[in-house]
């Protein structure tokens, strides 16, 4: 107990000093710019008093120190300032674009799920032989084709062949709930495609570790079934140990889901961050930037402390067993 | 031996798609198919035919040409960028691998803090920032992938230096750096090419995102990602303005997946 506690407090303290860097390493990014970041906001055209205005709007003028505190506080307060390009407050912005892109990815990781899971206890069930080979074949293909081609072939396909699916069609799940699901499969079956792969070779990989483990021969020799074998103590240990392997699919969903939604043109974050950068709306990019990496670090963080909670056996770091 | 067997027909597969593109690449430095920039309003988005084996797009440009051209860039960039971030990468495992404690724990807090970055995102922003062009669009590529080979490293310098060969080194009095440079790095290096040849692919699959973003290769240049985005207006019209170029990317990817598995099945 004393060893979960030190584990879980280190990961807290490890969480934080995270939390931080990824702060110093948005505002540097943003702030130490050759030159300064409104002359970079408004180009080589802006007069003398256009910079100083823009100085002035964006605290400029106070030193570096005293702007990222001020910063920092208003990025854990959820103010960070106006959008230069919109006018509109950045956590406004974001949070208005935010569940396309969340829905996105979290169909996404479901279809992962669904997909995944089923070829994986399939493949395993004769490793090497035919069936294991074709998926693997298939696995390989999927991780090569980049999410946006997938999304043009699928646009290609559904608008010229199927004349099903209209592009760009976006409806708010406040409005209908079911509407906006289906304005985001396919989008999201363009996310999910290479990250199938991946938690499928993962899955299989663990799966094919229990099998052979002591506890399952026991458990044949006392005449359980396959099926009960498999559903009641294989699956269950080895989505323990893939875990981490789907935080990270979560993760690279996300990402994937910020350059699909431009092909599809869903009006979520990956839209505003191009918008942004094309505007060079400083304060905007390093909301978003800020906002998602914070995700990610809360997931990491999360993902870490659920597994140490369902996985005894994991190593409490250096302080326990 | 049935799964020696399967591992070299993926490699020989790979191999013969990396070929390919290597193919079209000399082609490009020949100028076989013409210039990939001169545009003619007498040509546009022309069916593919013999006089234009790939078809024209929408500025009348020659896509065969286009194709051979964006090999160029594509392989550049991702040998490049591999190069830039196996140099990051080298530095930071070995260092963090090598001396451990607070050093160890200060560079991966580090690199693990960059992962939490989604890449494409801190790539994005990199060029939006530094401004888009070819060495931008490598360096941060090369930023982003690092902190994935110091990880591959630092593990591999961990279980090796505590062999008997390293602490005879140190014994006799050799200095750290050359413990580092003569004695690890080589040894450790071979463990290291799967990743190199996953890193390939992967620098590839970010490059041509960011170019279909507009935020890669710059235009006039070709670049798959970007004769993909010019070819999504003309999607319904002018299909073979997506299909060609997709099967050249995604050729080059595949090749490298089976290269890699075809290595990772011989050791």
């Amino acid at each position: 107990m004393k060893a979960r506690v030190s584990y879980i407090l280190s990961k807290l303290l490890e969480f934080i000093l995270t939390l931080l860097l990824v702060s110093l390493l948005t505002f540097a990014a943003f702030s130490i710019i050759p030159g300064d970041t409104a002359s970079a906001i408004l180009g080589p055209d802006a007069t003398p008093e256009q910079l100083a205005i823009l100085r002035e709007k964006l605290g400029l003028n106070v030193p570096l120190y005293q702007r990222y505190l001020s910063w920092l506080g208003g990025a854990f307060t959820g103010n960070l300032g106006e959008s230069t390009a919109f006018g509109v407050p950045v956590s406004e912005l974001i949070a208005s674009r935010l569940p396309v892109t969340l829905g996105l990815s979290a169909i996404a990781l479901v279809i992962v799920i669904v997909i995944a899971y089923p070829s994986a206890i399939l493949s395993s069930r004769k490793p090497g032989k035919t069936l294991d080979q074709v998926f693997s074949v298939f696995g390989h293909i999927s991780f090569a084709i980049p999410q946006f081609v997938l999304s043009l072939i699928v646009i290609l396909l559904c608008s010229t062949v199927f004349n099903y699916f209209q592009v760009g069609k976006y409806v708010e799940p406040s409005k209908d709930f079911l509407a906006y699901i289906n304005c985001l499969l396919l989008p999201a079956f363009c996310v999910s495609v290479p990250k199938i792969a991946m938690t499928f070779k993962f899955l299989r990989a663990s799966i094919l570790a229990e099998k052979g483990s002591d506890y399952v021969r026991t458990s044949k020799s006392r005449g359980l079934s396959d099926i009960k074998i498999m559903f009641k103590h294989i699956l269950p240990n080895s989505t323990v140990s893939v875990i981490t392997a789907l935080s990270v699919v979560l993760a690279d969903l996300l990402g994937g889901s910020l350059v699909v939604e431009q092909v599809f043109n869903l009006p979520g974050l990956g839209r505003l961050l191009i918008q942004a950068i094309s505007r060079r709306d400083f304060p905007l990019l390093s909301g978003i930037v800020f906002y998602l990496a914070t995700m990610m670090v809360i997931l990491y963080f999360v993902t870490d402390i659920l597994i140490s909670i369902v996985d005894p056996r994991i190593k409490m770091g250096e302080g326990g067993q | 031996m049935n799964s020696r067997k399967y591992n070299k027909t993926y490699f020989i597969v790979g191999a013969l798609f990396l070929g390919i593109i290597v193919l079209s690449f000399i082609l490009s430095l020949f100028g076989v198919g013409g210039d990939p920039e001169t545009t003619s309003s007498a040509t546009k988005l022309l069916a593919p035919s013999s006089s234009h084996i790939m078809g024209t797009d929408n500025l009348g440009r020659d896509l065969f040409a286009r194709v051979l051209s964006a090999s160029k860039y594509t392989l550049f960039i991702s040998i490049t960028g591999v190069l830039v971030s196996l140099t990051l990468g080298t530095i930071i495992g070995i260092l963090a691998g090598y001396y451990g404690g607070w050093i160890d724990r200060v560079l991966m807090l580090l690199s693990n803090t960059i992962m939490c970055f989604p890449g494409i995102l801190l790539a994005l922003v990199a060029v939006a920032v530094w401004g888009p062009s070819l060495f931008n669009v490598i360096w941060a590529l090369g930023i982003v992938f690092s902190p994935s080979f110091a990880r591959v490293y630092r593990t591999e310098v961990i279980k090796v230096k505590n062999k008997e060969y390293i602490l005879n080194a140190k014994i006799l009095g050799v200095s750290s750096l050359r413990i580092m440079a003569i004695h690890i790095f080589p040894n450790v290096f071979t463990q290291i090419i799967p990743a190199v040849v996953i890193g390939l692919a992967n620098m590839t699959l970010f490059e041509s995102a960011m170019s279909y973003l507009g935020l890669g290769v710059q235009p006039p240049k070709a670049s798959y990602g970007k004769i993909l985005a010019d070819a999504q207006s003309y999607i319904r019209v002018a299909p073979w303005l997506v299909i060609f170029p997709a099967i050249m990317l995604v050729i080059y990817i595949l090749g490298l997946y089976f290269i890699s598995e075809g290595i990772r099945g011989d050791q």
